[in-house]
């Protein structure tokens, strides 16, 4: 009975506070973005003749089918992160595409109409070396895979063996390549280092060894041939040579192509053991080629081949391979963006058109990871694939227009004078006044045109701030190195910037220097680059609204960076300022004019920091003396034999607390511990044994040193989530003993009174904070977590929380409470506390991003909006999702179905029934006066 | 109203849970383990299962659903038949969902022994020892659509009348309008008998009457805010009770 009393409450509770989307509002304020990630095979679709399709297998471990003309995702697969999911190979065969996953772990057949998988075997352990199609007697059932030590073949159909076989000496040859001319025949090519090359011939129908050949392997053979076709080589060159197989059953084209050096290519064709050359294409004389590169595509009968020259400029055509002449019409400039980086790959599919003449598709990746689809005519679709990997974001208020800032500026100048102050005030009513007649005379102007025709293209231009700063530009960070401008309302990439000096294991800190707020001086982002080996770090100065690097000097780094923190001071240019700690704890501040180092020495001895040394354990807090040297005030070792920090978690600082406590039931009130200067540390145990691992938590004030809080949870492992903000902090882990995820909440209060209410100092605090904890089951793993944050801190916080299967749960706070009770009483009925329950649901109700699932959410940014009830929530992962989410529901505005149409009606009917009643009344009293 | 159809969704979602555990008693279980060699020390083993959408041709859904073992530690495919397989697991006990974002499975507990010994349960966080056996391999059936949404509140003319207000505004009225059309007021007998009532409801023939200071109040400005209709209708009562 009881249980039944708290399932109905349960439900109450919930229902209450319900907070979901409406089907009406999809795509209204959320939009997503997908990505697979950088491209290691690409092929395209050439089954059906007017297939838009192209199947990408991506270092992200992402399987997906790409429309090249609107750049959709037809279906796209997700495998495993790390090396289980890697894709080694992939072989595509009409309908099937092979990939090879997991060094050689499985072999994978893929429908690519449907999307779903034909089948999937295991194979034999063994690192994987080669795989390709075998074709027999004009077709093609078998592939076979090549590992260090054995070569297997199986059924195209259903993937089961067909045979395997241990190759010959495989402890002295390096076997590498697999090759099969259509005739039952398998060559595998082995190379013995310094030596020879062996050749096994095996039989494609039982694996019989049928030949096996050992060719001398001598640089000098490859010279004196290189000399009988009359062509000049240096002593040292490393020949590459590209042929083309267009279907598995067949042998290959007698034509191939040599890549002598980097810009010199020959298109051969092997005739009866005769070589010939066809062309010889050098780098022409007026431009300097940078790279070039050929890749030959076939096309029924056609045999064309691509050449592309590189100097800021693409320059595509084809040659016909027999012939080698140039196909008239194929030729095609087209201009790179320079700051975009070279190609790296280039993947083509030409094909006929309808009036026999040829035309191509050009697939090009360049080095910050854009896709680049190119269509003949000159049409062009860029996907920004470096997005799949954001590593950090910002969200930056957008600027005011000219008119709008005019305005503002009315209530900051000092009074002068009555009479122009009205003027002023007139003058600006004017300006407001003349903005909305032209604004309605827009609305008019739209409203004529058909619906097609209305465009709101947003261009840096046009942006500018809305009502209520629900508008944003998010300032996006990816791992290689490209920063990106979005807006948060469409989605359009406004700006982009490459910073190509960016080292591949860079980490990276983004911070706003200057927001939109100061006007005349440019709103300024300032993004850490640290090499995580040496430590070394470069500052990029750069204006968040376009991208445009900024001209102030950032102070050049030489010694390794260990910390940085951006100080409440400000310049005389409203920058604030940012430290940076040395590995010499020596610091520097940028900017660092003359009255920031007066400032700064004026609060130093209030300027305090810690450093991590995780490899160490030991986490210290420093002073800043007034000569800008350090000094060190306390030291927590955390020993690490036993444990190991994993994260260390301030609270953010544009967080407000509105309420300092909280009224209790009986009408008292207790007061929350809100000390900004507060750490969480979470530590795991190196023993990761199930029945002695735990994660440890400790709570330090970041000022003293002094351990608030720490707790232990054993029989628990990570990965760890933590949220820490207000007086709360939730995490997240693994229980190894009941082999479920487990969220725990600790609250911090001061109790029933305040120690110093107007000030909180970490340095005057006497009473510890009473400690509260309370801990859940979660029926899943999750990704990544983060609270919603508003502008005043009055909404009821929510935890959004990215799960695995792709939906982004928004789970009140509420039920994150460790004063939940397990027995209901009057008193806790009074303070809207939800009885204690074992498990938190998950409700799809709840999930912000309704079905559209965004994969391996790395992140959740959360920003506050103008409206208080309104938090922007940006989910990052492999895919991008921008949303906005109403904790306390939308209390301060209109809702966006406000049915205008029915209280204008109902206001109508009321004044005619006003009116017709009169009128009645009027009549009455006339006739009762004749009576 | 609103915990009501929780409390229908609740009822509906056991019935729903009988009726899949009753699909599943009859098929055929057994273990379907394989073995073979281990790329990394200790036995490695599969999980094969089916996962089904009633009403719903496979292609239609396959493309966009994975199988999780435990979050995404594991991460199986679902072929075009929607049969799946999640190779490479070691032993030991996992939660086995299929996601889609489409369609709700119910996730299942599969425990793995280290010989290979496969068994499928129902997955009870709390009591994580309990066995409540399902068939292996697995059968998930998709117990319907996910529900992302809520209802809007739509206005229609039905919510309005049932609202408890305007039910008390609109019976008195009936009870003005209707009553003295029932009574029949002309007889004179009656008449007798309503005014001896009403004497004895206002033993004070002073005060004034309430209707009156009504009509005084409203005649200037305003009518009743009520529709026209009511206000016309309120001719006929009215001076029936004023002659009195």
């Amino acid at each position: 009975m009881a249980k039944l009393i708290f399932l109905w409450l349960k439900c109450l509770v919930s229902c209450c506070i319900v907070e979901a989307v409406f089907e009406d509002q999809v795509g209204k304020f959320d939009w997503r973005q997908q990505y697979v990630g950088k491209i290691r095979f690409s092929h395209f679709d050439s089954h059906v003749q007017s297939s838009k399709k192209v199947l990408m297998a991506t270092e992200k471990n992402v399987f997906a089918a790409l429309n090249t003309r609107t750049g959709e995702l037809f279906w796209r697969h997700v495998d495993k992160t790390g090396p289980e999911g890697n894709i080694d190979a992939f072989l595509l065969h009409g309908q099937d595409a092979l990939l090879v996953v997991g060094n050689g772990r499985l072999l994978r057949s893929w429908d690519i109409s449907v999307g779903g998988l034909n089948w999937e075997v295991v194979l034999d352990s063994g690192s994987f070396q080669s795989a390709c199609l075998i074709g027999q007697q004009d077709t093609v059932k078998h592939v076979a895979v090549l590992k260090k030590t054995v070569i297997s073949v199986h059924y195209l159909s259903n993937g089961h063996q067909k045979w395997i076989e241990n190759l010959p000496e495989s402890e002295n040859i390096d076997y590498q390549a697999l090759y099969s001319g259509g005739n039952g025949e398998v060559y595998v090519l082995g190379i013995v280092p310094h030596s020879h090359i062996a050749i096994v011939v095996y039989s494609m129908e039982d694996g019989e060894i049928i030949k096996q050949y050992v060719n001398c392997l001598c640089e000098m053979y490859l010279f004196i041939f290189f000399q009988s076709l009359g062509l000049e080589v240096t002593p040292h060159f490393h020949p590459v040579l590209v042929s083309h197989q267009p279907n598995a059953a067949h042998q290959p084209l007698s034509e191939f192509l040599l890549q002598l050096g980097p810009e010199h290519h020959l298109l051969l064709q092997l005739n009866s053991g005769q070589m010939v050359v066809l062309r010889d294409f050098k780098p022409v004389r007026h431009m300097t080629p940078v790279l070039t590169s050929c890749v030959f595509v076939s096309e029924s009968e056609h045999n064309l081949q691509i050449d592309i020259l590189l100097k800021g400029l693409l320059h595509l055509s084809l040659f016909n391979a027999e012939t080698g002449r140039r196909l008239l019409d194929t030729t095609q400039f087209l201009s790179i963006d320079p700051n975009v980086g070279k190609p790296e790959s280039i993947y083509v599919q030409a094909f006929l058109k309808k009036d026999d003449s040829v035309s191509y598709r050009v697939l090009v990746q360049t080095e910050d990871h854009t896709l680049t689809f190119i269509h003949l005519p000159g049409r062009k679709l860029i996907i920004e694939e470096a997005l799949s990997e954001v590593v950090t974001m910002e969200m930056v208020e957008l600027p005011l227009t000219g008119t709008q800032a005019e305005l503002e500026g009315e209530f900051g100048k000092k009074a002068d004078g009555l009479l122009s102050m009205v003027l002023k005030r007139l003058s600006s009513q004017l300006i407001l006044l003349q903005a909305w007649v032209s604004h309605l005379w827009k609305l008019f102007y739209d409203a004529r045109k058909p619906r097609s025709q209305v465009k709101n293209e947003i261009s840096i231009e046009n942006l500018s701030r809305d009502e209520f700063n629900l508008q944003k530009m998010m300032v996006m960070v990816t791992a290689s190195g490209k920063l990106f401008g979005i807006d948060s309302k469409t989605g359009s990439i406004l700006w982009k910037q490459y910073l190509n000096n960016v080292p591949s294991n860079a980490a990276f800190k983004l911070m706003v220097q200057r927001t939109t707020a100061h006007f005349p001086h440019p709103p300024q982002c300032t993004l850490l680059i640290k090499d995580k080996d040496t430590g070394l770090a470069t500052l990029h100065v750069f204006n968040p609204i376009f991208g445009k690097k900024s001209h102030i000097t950032p102070p050049a780094l030489t010694q390794p960076i260990l910390q940085s923190l951006m100080l409440p001071l400000m310049d005389q240019d409203y920058a604030k300022v940012l430290l940076l700690i040395d590995d010499q704890y020596k610091v520097t501040a940028f900017p660092s004019s003359k009255n920031v180092l007066q400032q700064l020495q004026e609060t130093a001895s209030f300027i305090f920091f810690y450093l991590m040394d995780s490899s160490q354990g030991r986490l210290s807090g420093y002073r800043l003396r007034m000569d800008l040297s350090t000094e060190q005030i306390w030291e927590v070792i955390i020993p690490t034999e036993i444990q190991k920090v994993v994260t260390v978690k301030g609270k953010r600082s544009n967080e407000h607390v509105h309420s300092q406590g909280r009224v209790m039931g009986d009408r008292s009130v207790l007061y929350k511990y809100l000390n900004p200067n507060l750490l969480a540390v979470v530590t795991e145990s190196t023993d990761v044994h199930q029945e002695r691992s735990f994660i440890g938590i400790l709570l330090i004030d970041g000022v003293t040193g002094r351990i608030i809080h720490e707790a232990v949870q054993r029989k628990a492992k990570g990965p760890v989530h933590v949220v820490h903000s207000e007086n709360w902090v939730v995490y997240e882990y693994w229980s190894t003993k009941s082999r479920r995820n487990e969220f725990s909440v600790i609250e911090l209060y001061e109790g029933m009174e305040l120690y110093n209410s107007t000030v909180f100092s970490s340095l005057d605090r006497p009473h510890a904070p009473h400690v509260l904890q309370q801990s859940y089951i979660f029926p899943s793993a999750i990704s990544a977590m983060e609270a919603t944050l508003t502008e005043k801190g009055i909404t009821s916080r929510h935890l959004l929380i990215g799960l695995p299967s792709g939906g982004i749960l928004s789970l009140p706070k509420m039920f994150l409470d460790p004063r939940r009770p397990e027995i209901v009483s009057e008193q806790s009925r009074e303070e809207n506390l939800i009885p204690y329950a074992p498990e938190l649901l998950i409700r799809t109700e709840w999930f912000i991003n309704y079905n559209q699932s965004v994969s391996r959410v790395r992140g959740i940014h959360t920003a506050p909006s103008g409206l208080e009830s309104t938090c922007l929530v940006v989910a990052y992962g492999l895919d991008i999702y921008q949303t906005r989410v109403y904790p306390s529901k939308q209390f301060d505005v209109l809702k966006d179905d406000y049915d205008y149409m029915l209280i204008s009606s109902v206001l109508f009917a009321l004044f005619f029934a006003t009116m017709i009643s009169k009128r009645l009344a009027e009549v009455k009293l006339l006739n009762r006066a004749w009576r | 109203m609103m915990h009501i159809s929780s409390i229908l969704l609740f009822i509906m979602y056991f019935a729903a849970l009988v009726a899949v555990s009753w699909c599943f008693t009859d098929m055929e279980t057994g273990p379907g383990a394989a073995l073979f060699s281990p790329p990394n020390g200790g036995d490695r083993f599969k999980i094969e299962g089916r996962a089904i959408v009633p009403g719903l041709k496979t292609q239609d859904w396959v493309s966009s659903a994975r199988v999780l073992v435990e979050g995404e530690e594991y991460v199986g495919f679902l072929r075009t038949d929607g049969s799946f397989t999640v190779n490479d697991v070691p032993s030991g006990s996992y939660v086995v969902e299929i996601v889609s974002p489409t369609f709700r499975f119910e996730p299942v507990r599969v425990d793995i022994t280290s010989k290979g010994k496969m068994r499928a349960r129902l997955v009870n966080y709390i009591k994580t020892s309990e066995v409540i056996r399902q068939p292996y391999p697995l059968q998930i059936r998709a117990s319907g659509p996910h529900s992302y949404f809520m209802k809007r509140e739509t206005w229609g003319w039905t919510d309005f009348l049932m609202n408890p207000m305007v039910m008390m505004m609109v019976l008195p009225l009936l009870i003005i309008v209707l009553l003295p059309k029932v009574v029949n007021t002309n007889d004179p007998e009656m008449r007798k008998e309503m005014e001896q009532s009403m004497n004895m409801l206002s033993p004070n023939p002073e005060l004034p009457d309430v209707s009156e200071l009504m009509t005084k109040l409203f005649s200037g400005s305003k009518g009743s805010s009520k529709t026209s209709s009511s206000s016309s209708s309120s001719k006929g009562p009215r001076p029936a009770v004023k002659r009195r």
